[in-house]
């Protein structure tokens, strides 16, 4: 028969098991509640026909509509994250090796101030300064650069991603620059002391080791701008424009479930993806994303 | 300048560093010659590490010059500076191979991938890290990736290397064996060395001169045996090795002599600029004698303790002008405590001392 202690120690573990499976239960039903269960109702509504049951004829539809925002949405959300990325490695590499400590202090105070800022708000804010004959135009105008004939509207493609930059790059940022922060210095001194000059420091010795942190940042932010109704909505509704407009028409204009769902589940496919190059990456270093 | 010899003089002309109100280098003038080795000694806090710095470019001087090689580099920033320097941490780039660290250095003064690599290798062998080019810096021991941290500062052949406590993460035996070798390759190499440490013993083995500082300040520089016999002062004294220091009188000036007397016995040691009065005279444990008995010309001591270490004897010993630590090798005979012994002082390792 088991001893003593061993049967305490059983008990103990059982106890432990147990209250640990107590502890995650609320939030797995969560979970379930608000997540997976409307995204199955979901998927299943986007793989529905309506009169024969299962097929994929919202997805055909959605790509005969759409397959030109399909397009223009990865294009946008695309360019937005690359800038986005290349902006938060500048600003952390500014913050951690910036020669004038007041320029430091001041960027560090300033660069944030965007994440209190709602997307609607950001994108209301842009319309006026990206217009025709908005603030920017009339700065540039001023200062003698251009004449008010030659000046273009940039509420287009552009203006959105103006807007989705102007508004994630501080949230990246925040996460990158708090990891170069937390770098090891002395390796930053070892290379300028072989050699090297801050841009080669910063792409070879500052970038891979924080990479990780800038893939999820980055990562997060493809998930927010994908998922983002007001910016395009204001500012460019027109053709082409992005899956989440699209996905409010159905609705609004149709009741057309089943391609809106169609379309959702297109956006769940494309950060899927994205979220399956980060995991890839993660493994492939051995673990701890 | 001759080209092929690339050993570096480094001088420093009234160097001073501040970091807002903390001076932590005060007006330091030095010279460390071209290819010798010179330790910078002293407690936590001193300004060793900035000394440092200020070498490699990592910190400016706020005041003073600093010359290599006999140009003005005072301004000059790291990346300029031809002086390589091995990290307390090391600092190997965690990302990077082995091979990658050691040919970094190369690559940025644009050698071709295949060249670096080859030069890489051979300096890894001279460290006695061949074959080790493929591994990380995290699949190494701590002696391993301090020899692959000086492979990447030997590979650039600089005119100065600098170390800043390099042994401070191995073990006592491992330290020993690193000091060694890091005396061996500087005088194979011939290289101008500025090392760091605050182990004195670290510091006597493997210098040609030592600077040991205090404040911010230089309190005394000189070669391993003239600081360990003749320190200018009691904080040297007692910084390098240990010293007994004891209340002694000048008696008179004879010529380069004072005449000292210390209880009951009287000697003759360099005045060192010392006038008749009250003084500090330090000695060292090992330059007192113990005898038999008190005879005429020793003062008369009382055994507190003995000690057996192997290869020495440790005594206390109480006199008239203070208790006493004194090392006696003769392991073959022991005064025990409570005995009486007359103690006498030898011609070395005694020395006046500046308050
Ligand atoms: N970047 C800095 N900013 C402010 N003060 C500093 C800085 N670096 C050093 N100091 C101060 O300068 C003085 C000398 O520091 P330093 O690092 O040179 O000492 P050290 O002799 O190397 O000491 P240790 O043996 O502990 O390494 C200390 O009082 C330290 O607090
Ligand atoms: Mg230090």
């Amino acid at each position: 028969m088991r001893t003593a202690p061993a049967s305490a120690f059983g008990r103990l573990w059982q106890n432990e098991r147990f209250l640990s499976l107590a502890l995650v239960t609320p939030a797995l039903l969560t979970i379930g509640a608000l997540f997976l269960y409307p995204l199955g109702f979901s998927v299943i509504s986007a793989f529905s026909v309506e009169d024969s049951g299962f097929g994929i004829a919202n997805f055909t539809k959605a790509f005969d509509f759409y397959s030109n925002d399909i397009l223009f949405t990865v294009i946008i959300v695309g360019i937005s994250t690359v800038l986005i990325g290349a902006f938060a490695i500048a600003i952390g590499g500014y913050l951690t090796m910036g020669e004038s400590p007041l320029a430091v202090s001041i960027l560090k105070w300033l660069y944030r101030w965007p994440l209190f800022i709602p997307f609607i708000v950001a994108g209301q804010m842009m319309r006026t300064f990206l217009a025709k004959n908005g603030l920017m135009n009339n700065m540039i105008v001023g200062a003698g650069l251009l004449d008010p004939s030659q000046t273009t509207s940039f509420l287009d493609w552009r203006g959105i991603v103006i807007t989705f930059v102007w508004k994630q790059t501080p949230f990246v940022a925040l996460l990158v620059a708090g990891a170069m922060a937390s770098l090891d210095r002395s390796t930053i001194e070892a290379a300028r002391n072989l050699g090297a000059g801050r841009i080669r420091i910063l792409a070879q010795i500052i970038v891979p080791q924080v990479r990780p942190t800038i893939v999820v940042g980055l990562i997060l932010s493809f998930v927010v701008m994908m998922s983002v109704l007001s910016v395009p909505l204001m500012i460019n509704a027109q053709n082409p424009t992005m899956l989440t407009v699209d996905m409010a028409f159905r609705i609004n204009t149709y009741g057309d479930y089943g391609v809106a769902n169609a379309l959702g589940f297109i956006s769940y496919a494309m950060t899927g993806f994205v979220a399956w190059i980060y995991l890839r990456q993660g493994v492939r270093q051995g673990g701890a994303p | 300048m001759n080209t092929t010899q690339k050993a570096a003089a480094v001088v420093f002309e009234k160097v001073s560093k501040a970091f807002g109100s903390v001076v932590a280098v005060n007006e330091v003038s030095l010279t460390v010659e071209p290819g010798t080795l010179v330790t910078l000694l002293g407690p936590s806090g001193c300004g060793k590490t900035t000394t440092l710095r200020l070498i490699a470019g990592l910190e400016m001087p706020t005041a003073g010059k600093i010359f290599i090689a006999g140009r003005d580099v005072s301004l000059l920033p790291a990346t300029d500076r031809d002086v390589s320097m091995v990290f307390q941490s090391y600092a190997l780039f965690p990302h990077m191979t082995v091979l990658e660290n050691v040919s970094y250095g190369l690559r940025v003064s644009g050698m071709k991938k295949k060249q670096a690599g080859e030069k890489a290798e051979a300096v890894l062998a001279q460290v006695n890290m061949p074959g080790y080019g493929a591994r990380l810096p995290s699949e190494l021991s701590g002696g391993q990736q301090q020899r692959v941290a000086v492979a990447r500062a030997l590979v650039l052949e600089p005119q100065v290397l600098l170390f800043d406590e390099p042994l401070s993460n191995l073990d006592a035996k491992l330290r020993r064996q690193v000091r060694q070798d890091i005396r061996e390759l500087q005088q194979n190499l011939g290289l101008t060395t500025v090392y760091v440490t605050h182990d004195q013993a670290e510091a006597l083995a493997v210098s040609d001169s030592i600077i040991v500082m205090r404040n911010a300040e230089i309190a005394q520089k000189g070669s391993p045996r003239d600081l360990y016999e003749k320190p200018e002062d009691i904080f040297v004294a007692d910084f390098i090795g240990d010293a007994n220091v004891v209340k002694a009188e000048i008696v008179r000036i004879d010529g380069e002599q004072a005449i000292v007397r210390v209880g009951v016995i009287e000697i003759p040691l360099p005045h060192r600029g010392l006038t008749p009065g009250e003084v500090d005279l330090a000695i060292r444990p090992e330059s007192v004698q113990l005898s038999n008995g008190a005879a005429g010309d020793a003062l008369a001591g009382e055994v507190l303790k003995a000690t057996y270490l192997g290869g020495h004897i440790e005594y206390t010993v109480a006199t008239p002008v203070g208790e006493l630590f004194v090392i006696d090798p003769r392991v073959h005979m022991m005064f025990s405590p409570g005995g009486t012994v007359g103690v006498s002082f030898a011609e070395r390792g005694v020395t006046l001392v500046h308050p």
